[in-house]
């Protein structure tokens, strides 16, 4: 370095020109050492992350656990492995670490739809409905790698079930119907979100949606049995019998189809409702309806001094009353009492219901003739 | 000036004139082309930045290829390596200490502070060589240090031999040491705006323009140079941070009290530790690292192998809430158990990773149990960990300034700065109280060194003008009247000089005796024309009493004006006033204790 101090050379230009060679040099020296350790570190990062799959292929997630945290530390900022680690978390149960962990991923990446509707899921774990349902609707607007639609509807369907879970109906319905309007040509789904339509009650949507379904795939036994209950508890028995006809066709072996059948049958016998009979028909049914009413009431007749024929006593002694008057002439002569003999029908079957008989297709009939027409009256 | 000699001068023929205006150019190009040590010496820096900086990323890359070799690459050493790996490389780490680094012990902050203070910032370059494999070697096999210490002394190793190798002034050394400090800490950091302050606060203790430019010049450049390489995330990811209400400042005072009783318990043992260490046989103290490699293989057989080596990556996990409390609680304690060992026992590696890491794990800790208390009163624990890093920074290290920003600069949010001021202050308060000697300056003290401890003269009472002023005088003479006039007020006085004001306002000071001599000469002119007044330079109240001893050693009297007004004249000020208050028993600072 002396002839760093000649005055002739020791020059700016030249001192600057040594160290910039020397920064080469070693930046040179040093690039190969980092891209040395580089290369081992990523391939410790697919070693680790490889291994970690396997454990939670084979469950277990607690070793997987460590495995992901290892490929992490190999490779830091691996979307990938993070939300792996934070899976095998909550698969190994540590539900408040897996919570932390996914709220570390969405802060990062607030619109992730699988980040959100895994908070979503954990949150409705723990209880924490605001935070469930602000998740689930940030998975179903969020952004999706891949399936987008796929993954949405499902996010959808499981905030529905979220709501029905919590006894909320109304929310669960209004998000089936936004859903129901995007459906594709999908005989299951639809055949699905029939099912919860018919679950919160609406059984016009849940039919029309089982309709839908039927006509994608008519070999589709399940919407099939779907729409024949949603068309009989909407009072649409024929259709209802026709539904019920075809998955008997489509599944001889269906017994439910077959006591449905049975209980539709009977229905079109009893109703004393159905439009076009006359009025003496009408008293005919309602008084045989009176009458597998009094059958059921006295079925109870050889358990007496039991808790259940103490309870169904009172209906007992009021059959009896009302047997004095339920005829023809009296009927004719005052049709309003139909409907009394009709309603108290109805409430003697529930009541032998609830008291542990089971119903025959009659008592079904009765239950459902009389209840529709209250539906219809209210 | 003698006459040249024309029967001398050579005869040549008549040349062409030499323009003006080109020889003033062609003068003014070689001055600026001629070397220039200031101008040079910011080129420089950037340069040193850049060599600490590849130095940096070589040096972590080592440590970590010793890890991977000697602990293997699972997060968790196996039982075998976490007791043999630290152990034997103990016994080879002694071994290098003993017989070719010598001087490679310690974190690397006290030495370089010891450089910069004794051998004018120079640290020979086997000290550099030896702090990066030996440092690489501890803290790479599972020593529970830091490599940000070291990476400080060697960034601060490699100024010094470039500065050695251009023949650099002895000023200039002295300031190079730090350039390369601040750039080796920034780069192992990667926080520039924490290193160069923590040059500032702990290593120079005071700063001008020029250190500041070069120190931010060497950091700046040290930082961009290992992020080129290593990329630019942090060492351990930083979640989003809040706080979410103001009763959370009731938490993170908690936190801080906490902090400061960790930070007393941590300087203390160490404090108790070493010297008995170091007062062993020397035998002993060559086997003193191997007996801690084992001790910490019992730590991690234990259960705990998270204190092994830096620990970022368990800091990382802390920050995301993946321990239990009670385990965060555990990891902080056991940390301070294995740093105390590791470092009292000579082994070479810094003291900044293992203090984040216990701030973390403490911080955790605090916010944990506040979240399973006040669940929705509480922001991440990330946040609170982040904060600890940060109390533990102002308690264990005394950088109260430093730890401010390195909690801001770290999560690069500003929301969480009230939680980090409360926070810090406690535990600085509560560490200062306890522990009125810093940690690093016990260090040093057990060293046999004394060197100045910048917390100590930041508290030092600094002297002003006005502890050592006397009132305005009396008498202010008028330059615009004569002689006689100024000898009639004065006759009776018994000082010596006395300020005059001139016509311009401008305060003047004249002697008696030149006075007296213009009286008996019946000289009738305004003092002002008698070119017997001179002008004396003055000084404001507020104003470093070493600085009014600069211009008292050169005139008798110094007058003292006002900021708002320097025609209006506060006092005056001589050497003997100077003295007198420097003397005075109650301003005497206590320098050493």
């Amino acid at each position: 370095m002396n002839i760093l101090k000649r005055d002739f050379i020791v020059r700016e230009p030249l001192l600057v020109s040594i160290l910039v060679l020397l920064t080469v040099a070693l930046s040179a020296l040093t690039h190969a050492y980092s891209q040395a350790y580089d290369r081992r570190r990523s391939a410790l990062s697919i070693e680790w992350f490889e291994r970690g799959k396997w454990e939670l292929g084979n469950n277990r997630s607690s070793a997987a656990v460590e495995d992901f945290r290892t490929a992490l530390v190999y490779d830091p900022g691996n979307w990938n492995f993070r939300m792996y680690l934070a899976g095998a978390l909550r698969h190994a149960g540590r539900t408040d670490q897996a919570l932390n962990y996914y709220l570390g991923l969405w802060q990062n990446s607030p619109n992730n739809g699988p980040v959100n509707l895994e908070l979503a899921r954990l949150s409705a774990q723990k209880g924490d409905a605001t935070s469930a349902e602000r998740y689930f609707n940030g998975a179903i607007f969020g952004d999706w790698p891949e399936n987008a639609d796929t993954n949405r509807r499902t996010a959808s369907l499981e905030l529905v079930n979220f709501y029905l879970s919590r006894g909320d109906s109304g929310h669960a319905e209004s998000q089936l119907i936004i859903l129901s309007d995007n459906l594709p040509e999908d005989s299951q789904l639809h055949t699905r979100v029939a099912d919860l339509f018919a679950r919160v009650g609406d059984d016009q949507r849940a039919l029309s949606q089982y309709r839908r379904a039927i006509q994608i795939d008519p070999s589709g036994a399940a919407a099939m049995r779907g729409a024949a209950e949603a068309a009989f508890r909407l009072g649409d028995y024929h259709a209802a019998q026709a539904y019920v006809s075809r998955s008997l066709h489509l599944d001889e072996s269906d017994s439910s189809a077959k006591q449905r059948l049975a209980v539709l049958q009977s229905v079109s016998e009893l109703n004393p409702y159905e439009h076009g009979i006359t009025e003496a028909e009408k008293i005919k049914r309602t008084l045989r309806v009176f009458d597998i009413a009094g059958n059921r009431l006295s079925s109870f007749s050889g358990s007496s001094g039991s808790a259940a024929a103490s309870s169904i006593e009172p209906f007992t002694e009021r059959w009896k009353q009302l047997k004095a008057t339920a005829n023809d002439r009296f009927l004719s002569q005052h049709p309003e009492e139909i409907d009394t003999l009709l309603d108290f029908s109805a409430a003697a079957e529930k009541a032998a219901g609830s008291n542990g008989r089971a119903p025959t297709p009659d008592d079904s009939a009765v239950l459902a003739v009389v209840n529709q027409h209250e539906g219809q009256d209210r | 000036m003698s006459a040249p000699d024309l029967t001398t001068v050579p005869i040549s023929a008549p040349s062409a004139p030499v323009h003006p205006s080109w020889a003033a150019f062609t003068s003014r190009l070689t001055a600026q082309l001629a070397f220039n040590e200031d101008r040079f010496f910011l080129i420089l820096a950037v340069f040193i930045g850049i060599f600490a900086g590849l130095a940096v990323v070589c040096f972590r890359i080592t440590m970590e290829w010793i890890h991977l070799y000697l602990l293997g690459s699972a997060l968790t050493p196996s039982t075998w390596r976490a007791f043999l790996a630290p152990s034997l490389t103990g016994l080879a780490i002694s071994a290098l200490v003993f017989t070719v680094f010598r001087g490679s012990t310690g974190s690397g902050l006290n030495q370089t502070k010891a450089a910069l203070y004794i051998s004018n910032g120079y640290i020979p370059l086997r000290t550099v060589i030896g702090k990066f494999l030996t440092a690489s070697l501890a803290i790479g096999s599972g020593h529970s240090l830091g490599p940000e210490d070291p990476s400080l002394q060697i960034g601060a190793g490699l100024a010094s031999a470039i500065g050695t190798r251009l023949d650099l002034s002895r000023k200039k050394m002295r300031i190079l040491a730090p350039v390369g400090a601040a750039a080796g800490l920034a780069a192992a950091f990667n926080a520039p705006i924490s290193a160069v302050l923590f040059v500032i606060e702990e290593v120079i203790g005071h700063w001008s323009a020029g250190i500041l430019a070069t120190v931010v010049l060497s950091a700046v450049s040290s930082v961009v140079t290992m992020r080129l390489f290593l990329g630019s995330e942090p060492f351990f990811r930083i979640p989003p941070v809040a706080m979410i209400r103001w009763q959370e400042l009731v938490a993170y005072s908690v936190l801080g009290v906490l902090g400061g009783i960790a930070s007393v318990i941590f300087a203390a043992a160490i404090g108790w530790l070493r010297p008995k260490i170091k007062a062993s046989p020397r035998y002993l103290q060559f086997l003193y690292p191997a007996i801690a490699g084992l001790l910490l293989g019992l730590i991690a057989f234990a259960g705990f192998p998270q204190v092994m080596g830096a620990g970022y990556d368990f800091m990382d996990q802390a920050m995301h809430g993946q321990f239990t409390w009670q385990i965060l609680g555990m990891l902080a304690g056991l940390k301070i158990l294995a740093t105390t060992l590791s470092f009292s026992s000579g082994t070479p590696g810094g003291m900044f990773a293992p203090t984040l890491f216990i701030g973390a794990m403490l911080g955790g800790a605090v916010g944990t149990v506040e979240h399973l208390f006040f669940p929705n009163l509480t922001g991440s624990v990330g946040t609170y960990a982040l904060v600890g890093m940060g109390v533990l920074f102002a308690g264990f290290l005394r950088a109260p300034i430093t730890s401010v920003f390195m909690a801001l600069e770290v999560s690069g949010d500003y929301t969480i700065i009230l939680a980090v001021l409360v926070a810090n202050m406690f535990s600085y308060l509560i560490s200062r109280k306890l522990q009125p000697v810093p940690a690093l300056e016990q260090i040093t003290r057990q060293d046999g060194l004394y060197l100045p401890a910048m917390e100590e003269e930041r508290e030092q009472e600094v002297l002003t003008v006005e502890d050592a002023m006397r009132p305005r005088p009396a008498i202010i003479l008028d330059s615009q009247k004569p002689a006689n006039d100024a000898w009639t007020l004065i006759r009776a006085t018994p000082e010596e000089y006395f300020l005059v004001r001139r016509s311009s306002n401008s305060i003047a000071l004249s002697s008696r005796s030149d006075l007296q001599r213009l009286v008996d000469s019946a000289d009738p002119r305004p003092l002002e024309e008698t070119q017997t007044l001179s002008v004396v330079p003055y000084l404001h109240p507020d104003e470093d009493l070493q600085v009014a001893l600069r211009q008292a050693t050169n005139y008798p009297l110094v007058p003292v004006l006002s900021r708002a007004n320097v025609s209006r004249i506060l006092g005056v000020i001589d050497l003997d006033d100077i003295m007198k208050a420097y003397r005075r028993p109650d301003r005497q600072s206590p320098k050493k204790r």
